[in-house]
């Protein structure tokens, strides 16, 4: 008796405001995630084993999908393009990355302005560009190789350009991270040269080349953008699912499609997930900067095929900006502004563009708002254990998620009409929605690094001084994380502005936006308004980018002056 | 009935299937300065964070000032911490960090700087209160952590092992500042420490752990002279262990054997025989022949092997019969200037410097003892006292 009451009022104190506090913000995150991607996904399974009256029909569909050579023939077109794109990116990222972090050449800084380029362009936008270059009327026609850009050609083109500054990125990331003294002790042992590459500088890169393996590879199999606009009769699993939604009205298919597409992108991001963990801290605290050696005839052909690099890359913005500008493409080569006349064409006009502006801007706002919280939630709180878990794990699917899944996925599970969150169907908001998901796991992750950098006794620190939690977020943990939530926000702003692949789906006569009219604007014949809007994005992207930049230069010199000694 | 400041008693913590902390009862008397000591993963920083509810114990009972804590979160508690990493925050200059507590208690900004500087004072850091962390050095840095714990005048200061990440000269200072301000302030406060030598110096009391379990508490000079068992004997100091078998009072071992002097459990058939290296005088080549003056020590015939300069003090390590001993000698012991290796040498220590420690009796297999006897009979060299 003694023993209940000296017990039990303790336990009730122990979940004081606080703790309630943080329980109910983990929730909410858990609540948020399960409701746009865990419930929506699951609803699309479900209607894969369903015929078109709703029953149960198990692996009908499946059957149907595979007796028919038409749909399961993108199987095969989609590995073989994503495979092929997928070594020349990572081979000359490889190259390219080599060159910016381990070689003496001049103009480093442009070459990664170059190729960080592609970035702000939508996934259209090259796909657009090789159609003039090597399309029927093409000025690049005859030194083309194969029939026609229409197909595999054009497709692999296109992804290359597109994905070549995602494998720069982290491949420079890998560069980076070496230790100058193992290749001091490499050279105190006498080794020759491709030894030390082949022992020091390929080992220290390995974990990286493979993630970049991975992320391109995913990338490619998933793009639905540059196979809408060039592939031709060259069917792939993400413009199948398209066709199916879009032309036949044949939404079960769709759902078929979307889980053969989910399964090479869930199984190479397991694997990726797999290796990551084998990763152990390679660079300790100690680690010496790898000093660049001069070599006149490395240096020359790496700066050559840096050289060659940009100039492919500039060449296919050059000549999308450039036909964007001409009237009528081949015969009259007059230049005009005409094609940005876009509220004569078809896809919404300016409004689209508009619009667009507009849900990057709420997905970067409230994007980074969510994101950050709740990776905050999952590293620095230290309550419900597997809860987190669950978070961190949730958070971390999207990036198996293709775009066209995601978006087919919210058709299904907000468009029912038993669905109490039916109202945000065909609104700004879903759009946000699912922008915000599609992007979420690489916002997360750089959040959740830039977290694990504080010191982990903060929290314990604060309780000890009796200052709730959310003084200590506000007052430390935000300010120093404050360079990693801008470049989240400029990242989802970006990503959201050029985005088309989930978005197809769910925007409404009232919330066209501007990737979706470039493909409408395509498919009715006005490429080059539909280049024009490439353009026009891409060059809102960059200034958006300039901006964001400058204001974050500003914020953090005046914010994060403690960082100098 | 005296009922002392921190109880703790039969606290468990379990992770899953592992045991960090079994059974810990202990108490801590206001005003003390108590330190837990032991190797890594013997549980004294678990236990340290059971006490701030940093951790949440599985079993037992924490009473502090005569209040059940166990269940309460850190932000109820009354304590101060003080964490190796410092854990300051970096974006706040140090008059913010020391007054980060002071600002929630109502105070207006200019008394919680008031208070900062008061505190920067009695930490000897005065006329930093504008500068950042990053602009201290990390002896600086651990003493405005040391003055934002003791901002709120808590009842109870928690010190992490607050000196391990600083050099040894900044370490050396630090300690002696830290124990006149604890005994200033009459503060009760509990380290957590690996280092033997902070604890002997710095602590009232000290609580030896091993494993999980608390393996002796007592006084530095209680831990050093009268260690309870092998493994604190080992750990405090440094002492020869040798190998034993017991029959009845009589330890055998390899070189010789000793009468102990009191009972032995009779269930009890293997042990060590513990002494200091500082404990043991030579007798050198010349005098061998001269028969001991003492008859109630321990007589062992052995062989220098090898002689180290310590500065302080001159070691010789010997060899009788397998048994390495290590041996201390001062400076102002004549032999030790004319010590060579290869001396025929007879060793001698007093029987109350004697230490026998039971080996756990055997119920199934040998090998608890031949590990326990694995552990001792490595080199025995861990720095001096």
């Amino acid at each position: 008796m003694n023993l209940v009451s000296s017990v039990l009022p303790a336990k009730i104190q122990k979940l004081d405001l606080q703790t309630w506090l943080q329980r109910g913000l983990l929730i909410i995150a858990l609540l948020f995630l399960s409701f746009s991607l865990l419930l929506p996904l699951a609803n699309m399974l479900f209607k894969s084993l369903q015929n078109k009256q709703g029953e149960f029909i198990g692996l009908t569909n499946f059957s149907a999908y595979f007796s028919n050579s038409a749909l399961y023939s993108s199987i095969a077109n989609s590995l073989t393009v994503a495979t092929i794109s997928t070594v020349i990116v990572v081979s000359s990222a490889f190259v390219v990355a080599y060159t910016l972090t381990r070689s003496a050449i001049v103009g480093k800084g442009v070459f990664k302005i170059i190729t960080s380029l592609p970035l702000f362009a939508p996934s259209l936008l090259p796909a657009l560009s090789l159609i003039y270059l090597f399309g029927n009327q093409g000025v690049l026609k005859g030194i083309l190789p194969v029939e026609s850009i229409y197909g595999p050609m054009g497709i692999i083109m296109g992804l290359c350009f597109w994905m070549f500054p995602h494998a720069l990125m982290i491949m420079v990331t890998a560069f980076s991270n070496s230790d100058g003294r193992l290749y001091e002790a490499a050279a105190a042992l006498k080794t020759p040269a491709w030894r030390v590459f082949l022992t020091v500088t390929l080992p220290s890169v390995r974990y990286g080349l493979i993630n970049t393996l991975f992320v391109c590879f995913t990338l490619a199999v998933t793009d639905f953008g540059v196979a809408k606009i060039i592939g031709g009769q060259y069917n792939v699993l993400a413009t199948d699912i398209y066709k199916q939604v879009i032309g036949q009205q044949n939404f079960h298919m769709g759902a078929v499609v979307s889980v053969v597409l989910l399964l090479p992108a869930l199984i190479s991001f397991w694997v990726d997930r797999r290796v990551q963990r084998q990763q152990t801290a390679q660079l300790s605290a100690r680690a010496v900067p790898y000093q660049v050696q001069k070599s006149v005839i490395k240096d020359r052909l790496l700066l050559l095929f840096c050289g060659l690099i940009s100039l492919v890359l500039l060449t296919i913005i050059a000549m999308a900006v450039y036909a964007s500008l001409v009237t009528f493409w081949p015969y009259n080569q007059q230049l005009t502004l005409a094609n940005y006349q876009f509220e004569d064409m078809d896809g919404g006009g300016w409004d689209a563009y508009f619009n667009s502006v507009q849900m990057a801007s709420w997905v970067a706002v409230l994007g980074t708002v969510i994101v950050f919280i709740s990776a905050y939630l999952t590293e620095k709180v230290n309550i419900m254990n597997n809860w987190r878990k669950a978070l961190h794990f949730l958070a971390m699917l999207p990036m198996a998620v293709p775009g066209m899944v995601l978006g087919l996925s919210y058709i299904f599970f907000f468009n029912s009409s038993n669905n109490p969150l039916h109202f945000i169907y065909a609104s700004m908001a879903i759009l946000v929605l699912n922008t915000t998901v599609h992007f979420y796991t690489v916002c997360h992750l750089t959040a959740l690094t830039s977290l694990k950098q504080i010191d982990a006794q903060f929290e314990s620190v604060s309780a000890s001084l009796k200052v709730p939690f959310y003084v200590t977020f506000w007052r430390v943990t935000l300010p120093l994380c404050l360079p990693a939530v801008l470049d989240i926000s400029i990242y989802l702003f970006v990503n959201a502005l050029t985005t088309v692949s989930a978005v197809v789906f769910l925007y409404s006569a009232d919330t066209a936006l501007a990737s979706v009219a470039i493909m409408n604007m395509d498919e009715a014949g006005d490429t080059a308004a539909a280049a024009a809007m490439a353009v026009l994005l891409m060059v809102t992207a960059l200034s958006v980018k300039i901006i964001h930049w400058l204001c974050s230069k500003n914020i953090l010199s005046n914010t994060q002056r403690w960082r100098s000694r | 009935m005296h009922s002392p400041y921190l109880n703790i008693s039969h606290l468990t913590k379990n992770y899953g299937n592992f045991t960090a902390l079994e059974d810990i009862s202990l108490q801590v008397e206001e005003g003390e300065f108590v330190c837990f000591l032991g190797p890594s993963g013997c549980g004294k920083t678990t236990l340290l964070r059971s006490i701030a509810g940093l951790e949440q114990n599985t079993s037992g009972t924490i009473h502090q000032a005569g209040k059940e804590i166990s269940q309460l979160p850190p932000q109820s508690r009354d304590f101060g911490i003080v964490f190796q990493s410092y854990a300051l925050f970096p974006n706040l200059n140090v008059s913010d960090n020391i007054s980060y507590g002071l600002r929630n208690k109502k105070l207006t900004r200019k008394a919680a700087q008031w208070r900062a500087s008061e505190l920067l004072q009695q930490v000897e850091m005065p006329g930093v209160e504008l500068k950042y962390p990053a602009q201290l050095s990390g002896g600086q840095q651990q003493r405005v952590a040391l003055a934002r714990a003791l901002a709120m005048e808590p009842g109870l200061l928690l010190l992490d092992e607050p000196l391990s990440a600083l050099d040894a000269r900044v370490r050396a200072h630090l300690r002696q500042e830290i124990c006149m301000l604890q005994r200033k302030l009459g503060i009760t406060t509990i380290m957590v420490t690996h280092d033997q030598e902070e604890a002997l110096t710095m602590a009232d009391k000290i609580v030896a752990m091993n494993q999980g379990v608390i393996a002796q508490i007592g006084t530095a000079r209680q831990i050093y002279q009268q260690p309870n068992s092998a493994f604190v004997a080992n750990f405090i100091g440094c002492m020869n262990m040798l190998a034993v078998s017991v029959k009845g009072q009589q330890l055998t071992f390899s070189a010789g054997q000793y009468l102990w002097s009191k009972d032995i459990a009779s269930d009890i058939s293997n042990g060590h025989l513990g002494f200091r290296p500082e404990q043991v005088k030579v007798l050198p080549p010349d005098l061998r022949s001269i028969p001991a003056q003492s008859t109630t020590g321990l007589q062992i015939a052995a062989t220098v092997i090898s002689i180290t300069f310590m500065g302080a003090s001159i070691r010789l390590r010997c060899l009788a019969q397998g048994c390495t001993i290590e041996v201390e000698l001062p400076p102002s012991e004549p032999y030790s200037a004319k010590a060579g290796s290869g001396d025929k040498v007879l060793l001698t220590i007093e029987g109350d410097k004697l230490h026998f420690f039971a080996n756990p009796s055997q119920q199934s297999t040998d090998s608890p003892a031949a590990l326990v006897t694995a552990i001792i009979d490595q080199p025995l060299i861990q720095g001096a006292i």
